[in-house]
């Protein structure tokens, strides 16, 4: 019997909310601001992808003050965490050789 | 879920592509993208500013508390406007490096201020504490980004600290803690900034 091929998680798989998760594994945690000039995307595109991590609940989010300024800081989830190890290891499999 | 066939083509690129992109995004989000190198020449310049108030001008009283006042809102207002236009992130390391300066700070005001209140200040003991203290931060700051540049800045600190015990008038010690300030302060900082901006414009073009 072939060994069954992994699934790739929809959810990390696209490529802005891999980059962002990606991105927060190297940190504690990164504003709005950063995240957006790190990937490079806009107001609107990243607002929409954080939320949908969020529901997932592979991020949370905290609306903090910088001076008088609302600031939006994100954090990896330890489920998060998971599901990326997860997606690296079904990416692995799936490359096979190739890595 | 996303089932991708394991052979070849487009989706055997489109994998690697992802694992790129993880990779790359990983290795920034591990780059310090925090810019501290003016922070140094501002409070280097400040203590010559000091100094000088103190020397040539009138109320010297208030050189001091009027210049490191001073340097307190500037930084403070500068970063606020750093983080609002560039954004941040919060790592270990940066918090470590943080706390340092900010308590150093903290511990070299208190210091200074009873100095000042109890006519203490500017005695042999007491400058030379404050450039001990300014090393300590340095060499902790050196040891956490393992920076062996600004540890030599911290031996600078150290060293001006152990000379001032040696040196015969205040004029002296004031040439030493001057000395320090320029090495350890300005021009560290402006080393840094250069650091910075290369950095900056390596990141660009890659």
């Amino acid at each position: 019997m072939p060994e069954e091929l992994p699934e790739l998680d929809p959810i990390i798989h696209g490529k802005l909310r891999l980059a962002v998760l990606s991105l927060l594994a190297g940190v504690e945690a990164a504003d709005f601001t950063w995240l957006r000039q790190r990937t490079g995307s806009t107001d609107g595109n990243l607002g929409a992808q954080m939320l949908k991590l969020e529901e997932a609940g592979y991020v949370a989010m905290e609306k903090k003050f910088a001076g008088r300024k609302p600031q939006t800081l994100y954090r990896m989830t330890p489920a998060g965490r998971e599901a990326l190890a997860q997606y690296v290891a079904a990416l692995k499999r799936l490359l096979g050789g190739a890595l | 879920m996303v089932t991708t066939e394991n052979g070849s083509g487009e989706n055997k690129d489109e994998l690697l592509q992802r694992i790129e992109l993880m990779e790359t995004m990983i290795a920034e989000g591990r780059r310090s993208t925090v810019r501290n190198g003016w922070i140094f020449v501002l409070w280097g310049s400040l203590y010559f500013a000091a100094v000088g108030w103190e020397l040539f001008l009138p109320f010297r009283n208030w050189a001091w508390p009027v210049c490191m006042g001073a340097g307190v809102v500037i930084t403070i207002v500068v970063r606020v406007r750093q983080r609002r236009t560039a954004g941040g992130t919060v790592n270990m390391q940066s918090r470590s490096i943080m706390a340092v300066w900010r308590m150093m700070g903290t511990a070299v005001s208190l210091f200074a201020f009873t100095g000042i209140l109890t006519h203490h200040a500017g005695g042999t003991m007491y400058m030379a504490a404050i450039l001990f203290f300014i090393g300590l931060a340095h060499a902790t700051s050196a040891m956490i980004l393992r920076w062996r540049v600004q540890g030599a800045v911290a031996a600078i600190w150290w060293v001006g600290g152990m000379a001032i015990f040696f040196a015969n008038r205040w004029q002296e010690s004031l040439a030493i803690f001057l000395t320090a300030s320029f090495f350890g302060m300005i021009l560290f900082g402006l080393y840094a900034m250069m650091l910075e901006r290369r950095r900056e414009a390596v990141q660009k073009h890659a």
